[in-house]
């Protein structure tokens, strides 16, 4: 019953002992969900492999071209991040927001991008911010844009013997606005019954880019590009916050469970696009 | 609290933190559907498995010898395993004992059942009409208990109503959720059992083990560690016949079972229940009649049930002035995990319908909710509908310090935007048990240290702090010098339970009476020294004197010393006198009325539905406070424990399979939660015994907040929890009457 526990000091020799391990493997990060399900009897894996002990995984670091935060970079540690608040307020706010402390100072953003719960809140920021991650394997390196990256319940475009690394976020020329609206139908500290994150680019008032993603919607945190679109090109009033606010709620088939039903949910699109947006509008004003 | 700064360093060893030599861990293998036939059960491979060393079954029950399979609180209706039929999912069907949870859960997956299901049911209402599948034999139609009260003409009073307004009121299964597990340990040497559990009736576990393993009450020793919460959860039996019957079979070796989160939702519940309220009253405000027909889903075993649901027939009224009543309360079978008590038991519930059903009525007659209530308050010296002459009654004085706390009188905050703001109260009336004996004994010795010997529950209630206090203020000794022991039932006298907010009353009773026989012996013993009469003697300040030479004085450890004593042991007891009438509810219902209220002001977001409570304030009527703030932690937290009820807390099953639970899906309010805004006031009275306080302020919450949800944007919830969803849909549905 009892997995056996590996504390690997390389991504290298992480990458081995997952190896070795097949299907009877299982990396802990954080560990703040996969214990919950070792607990729950929900999985059962021979072996353990820590992330803990690889000091290059964790921290944030920043160029002209982007911001990489590594895979173990805990939630608390993301959302008190200068770099983070400064250039992408949205990720440290919606990392901010995650379960209580307690959990935000043992939970990891590489942990959290993997595990892939539906019902969560950076994924969603960072499926806004076009962000890609990098995964390590035998077969060598590669990044994979997030759009393609959430495929499911609990399932990422990682392969089984894959490790995530980093989370890269592209910098964009520009003013950049960002803005994350978690709503909890429950207690608060619930997970969202709907997030929603938007970046907005602006030049000269009017919006030149617009990114939104909405989370816990439904399986995978889902942009609709054609609704962005409705918003470049123009001042992001309020007769285009409500059409693309529609477009959300109309656009996104949305699933039902306890913090509220399919149509609980449509209906809370519709009201937080249009708060995540009337954020972004009036910070970029 | 006398344990404070060991409970926030974490050095209160609860049950769970027991261990003994060669201890074992059991696992229960539980029913994965939720009614229906056990075909075969093959167990022969778990107990060769390597560290497995005993497996339970129906089998080793009713045989010569052996233990009996049945018990029951009332009706012994509860298999300890399951037999030929399981009830609910997560129903126990055997019980391993093994060296390490490896072992118990490899035992466990050895174990071949194979059951065939049958149609099943889940709702009171449902589970009564015919046709419903039964769950017992001999309960056709599923119901187990008939609760009734009979006051006056009902038909007369509607007919002299200028107006009948109907109601239904639902609240759903929800969980005790204590902290800490239920967890004990068993260990048998020879034909006596010794029980480590963390239970609120240590006496009412000892008498079901001793019936169930055909034994003594002396050869069942029952032991309670602290508990980290109990909250009306571990009220009765629960885990102890499970542990208690597989550790038989290990030759002495003791066995320690604590159930995993998933367990205990499917261990005990709160009663769900559906509530007819019809009141016919008059347009100054008086009220003619009240029927209240409340259906109770009981689980699949009767447990404490058919006790609680007579409870909540006087319970299901309301503190009002009402000249004809009539209450049908209905216990129903139906295929859930087993209900129990749940903190403010039964009223939590009943509040929740006739609270809200009071502002209903004002708003009809548009008066205000405060006034329309006072117009109709019983107060002492007036009759109560089960016949009974109240007395030191103050539930009006409660609910208007709680108005008085938020500012009824003065005018509501505007709305702003999306943000409605309104203000609701409720006030509530519960009962406690009558016709129930609490023991103690006090030993003073000659250090002048003063020993109690209770079996009240220490439950991080404060229950022993308020004891001591108690103990100590009566015999006059400090209260460093008190100490605690119990419970344990081979050492310390019956005591009913620590529940129903029973215990500073009842068991303060007795430790008054203990006080008076110890200062007796005490006189006695001081009186050859001073050569007075005993009776002349004067006890005051931990001193006994003569009044006439009032310089000479004798402490306590003196006295016992010059008496060549080295204790005075007394025994003290507090009895409560009651009962109703099975057929009319007529009677006594309790010793004393409990008594609270609240009042709060809300705020909804009208394009989410979610509701804030931004400020509470609560009252309650203690009679005497013996320890201020205890009490007002009391009366505070029942507040936020309350709020999840009203708010988060419910149950899901899907075809009686449970959904969520875990402390991840089943919502229980968070500190963040709280209102920012917390007021408490514990009303006193001239000469008032002790009344408790535990439970108070709990079940005014959720009716007090519907009352503000309707008040700040005119719809009314009737169902429990008042979710954001339900509250959004009503908003657009409109506003109701």
């Amino acid at each position: 019953m009892s997995a056996e526990f590996t504390r690997p000091e390389s991504i290298e020799a992480a990458v081995e002992a997952l190896g070795e391990a097949g299907d009877e493997g299982k990396l802990i990060a954080g560990g703040t969900a996969l214990a919950l399900m070792l607990r729950q009897r929900l999985i059962a894996p021979a072996v353990l492999i820590s992330l803990d002990g690889i000091q290059r995984l964790t921290g944030v670091s920043s160029s002209a071209d982007d911001i990489r935060i590594g895979a173990m970079t805990r939630l608390r540690q993301v959302e008190a991040s200068p770099e983070v608040r400064r250039a992408i307020p949205a990720l440290a706010a919606a990392c901010g927001e995650v379960g209580n402390v307690r959990v935000r100072n043992q939970a990891t953003l590489g942990g959290n991008l993997a595990e892939a719960d539906y019902a969560s809140d950076p994924p969603t920021v960072l499926l806004a911010l076009d962000a890609s991650v990098r995964a390590v394997s035998p077969a060598g390196e590669r990044q994979i844009r997030l759009s393609d990256f959430f495929q499911g319940f609990y399932t990422t475009a990682l392969g089984s013997g894959e490790i995530l690394t980093e989370i890269l976020i592209p910098r964009r020329p520009g003013t950049r606005r960002t803005a994350y609206a978690k709503y909890r139908s429950r207690s608060s500290e619930d997970r969202p019954c709907v997030g929603v994150a938007a970046v907005a680019a602006f030049e000269d008032g009017v919006c030149s880019e617009l990114g939104v993603a909405v989370g816990a919607a439904c399986e995978t945190p889902r942009r609709i590009a054609d609704v962005e679109a409705l918003a470049v090109g123009q001042p992001l009033g309020e007769s285009v916050i409500r059409d693309i606010a529609e477009g959300y709620a109309d656009g996104i088939e949305t699933l039902e469970d306890l913090r509220g039903s399919s149509w609980y949910r449509t209906e809370m699109i519709r009201v937080f696009v249009r708060r995540a947006l009337e954020e972004v509008a009036s910070v970029g004003r | 609290m006398l344990d404070a700064e060991a409970r926030v360093r974490g050095e209160v060893a609860y049950a769970v933190d027991l261990e003994l030599p060669d201890m074992l861990v059991a696992a229960v293998l539980r029913s994965p559907i939720p009614h229906g036939r056990i075909v075969e059960l093959e167990a022969s491979e778990a107990i060769s498995l390597p560290g497995v060393v005993a497996v339970l079954t129906a089998a080793d029950f009713d045989r010569p010898g052996g233990p009996s399979l049945l018990y029951g609180a009332i009706i012994p209706d509860q298999p300890v395993v399951a037999k030929d039929r399981v009830r609910y999912v997560g129903e126990p069907v055997a019980v391993v004992a093994a060296v390490d949870h490896a072992a118990a859960q490899a035992a466990l997956a050895a174990i071949q059942v194979e059951y065939e299901e049958e149609p099943a049911t889940y709702d009171p209402l449902q589970a009564m009409n015919s046709g419903a599948p039964a769950i017992h034999a001999d309960h056709p139609d599923n119901l187990f208990v008939h609760g009734k009260l009979r006051h006056g003409d009902v038909d007369r009073g509607f007919g002299e109503a200028d107006e009948v307004i109907e109601e239904t009121y639902t609240s759903p299964l929800a969980q005790q959720a204590s902290l800490e597990p239920h967890t004990a340990v068993a260990r048998w040497q020879a034909d006596r059992l010794t029980i480590w559990t963390g239970a609120q009736a240590p006496y009412t576990v000892r008498g079901a083990l001793q019936r169930i393993f055909g034994v003594q009450p002396e050869d069942v020793r029952v032991i309670v560690p602290p508990l980290g919460g109990g909250f009306g959860g571990k009220g009765h039996v629960r885990i102890e016949p499970l542990v208690a019957a597989v550790a038989r079979k290990t030759g002495g070796r003791p066995v320690k079972l604590s159930l995993s989160r998933a367990e205990e939702f499917a261990t005990v519940t709160k009663h769900p229940v559906v509530i007819k309220i019809k009141t016919g009253f008059r347009r100054d405000g008086s009220l003619t009649a009240r029927q209240v027909t409340l259906y109770w889903g009981g689980g699949a075993y009767a447990d404490a049930s058919p006790g609680l649901i007579r409870a909540s027939v006087p319970r299901a009224v309301g503190p009002y002035r009402i000249s004809a009543v009539q209450v049908d309360a209905f216990g129903v079978y139906t295929n859930l995990p087993p209900s129990a008590a749940y903190r403010g038991a039964m009223s939590s519930q009943t509040t929740w319908a006739y609270e809200s059903h009071m502002d209903s009525i004002a708003a009809r007659l548009g008066i205000d909710p405060l006034e329309f209530r006072e117009r109709n308050m019983l107060h002492s010296g007036e009759s109560f509908c089960t016949g009974e002459t109240m007395h030191d009654v103050h539930f009006s004085e409660c609910l208007r310090a709680a108005a008085a706390g938020l500012g009824w009188d003065r005018p509501k905050t505007r709305d702003s935007g999306r943000l409605c703001r309104g203000r609701g109260l409720a006030v509530m009336m519960k009962s406690t048990i009558p016709r129930s004996v609490s023991e103690c004994r006090l030993a003073l010795d000659a250090d002048g240290v003063l020993t109690l010997y209770t079996s009240t529950v220490e439950m991080g209630q404060g229950a022993h702090t308020a004891l001591a206090q108690i103990a100590s203020e009566a015999v006059g000794v400090e209260l460093e010098k008190v100490r605690i022991v119990g419970p344990d039932t081979a050492v310390t006298p019956y005591d009913a339970t620590t529940s129903a907010s029973r215990s500073t009353s009842m068991m303060g009773g007795a430790i008054l009476d203990a006080a008076e026989r110890l200062k007796d012996r005490l006189r006695e013993a001081a009186a050859p020294i001073v050569e007075v009469e005993p009776t002349a003697l004067v006890i005051a300040g931990g001193e006994i004197y003569d009044p006439a030479s009032a310089e000479d004085r004798l402490s306590y450890a003196e006295t016992l010393e010059r008496s060549d004593l080295k204790s005075i042991e007394v025994a003290g007891k507090h009895s409560s006198q009651g009962g109703l009438d099975p057929e009319t509810g007529q009677g006594v219902a309790t010793p004393h009325w409990h008594q609270g209220a609240g009042a709060c002001e809300v705020e909804v977001d009208i394009e989410t539905g979610k509701v804030r409570v931004l400020r509470y304030h609560s009252a309650s009527f203690a009679g005497r406070v013996v320890n201020p703030s205890l009490a007002r932690l009391q009366n505070d937290g029942n507040v936020i424990f309350g709020m999840g009820p009203a708010l988060l807390e419910e149950m899901a099953f899907d075809q009686g399979q449970p959904v969520n639970p875990n402390l991840s899906d089943y919502m229980l309010p968070s500190i963040l939660d709280a209102p920012e805004e917390l007021g408490s006031e514990l009303l006193e009275s001239e000469a008032a015994e002790f009344h408790g306080i535990g439970e108070m302020t709990l079940p005014p919450v959720a009716p007090a907040i519907a009352n503000a949800v309707f008040d700040a944007v005119g719809v009314r919830i009737r169902d429990l929890p008042i979710t954001s969803e339900r509250v959004l849909r009503a908003i657009k549905e409109g506003p109701s009457g």
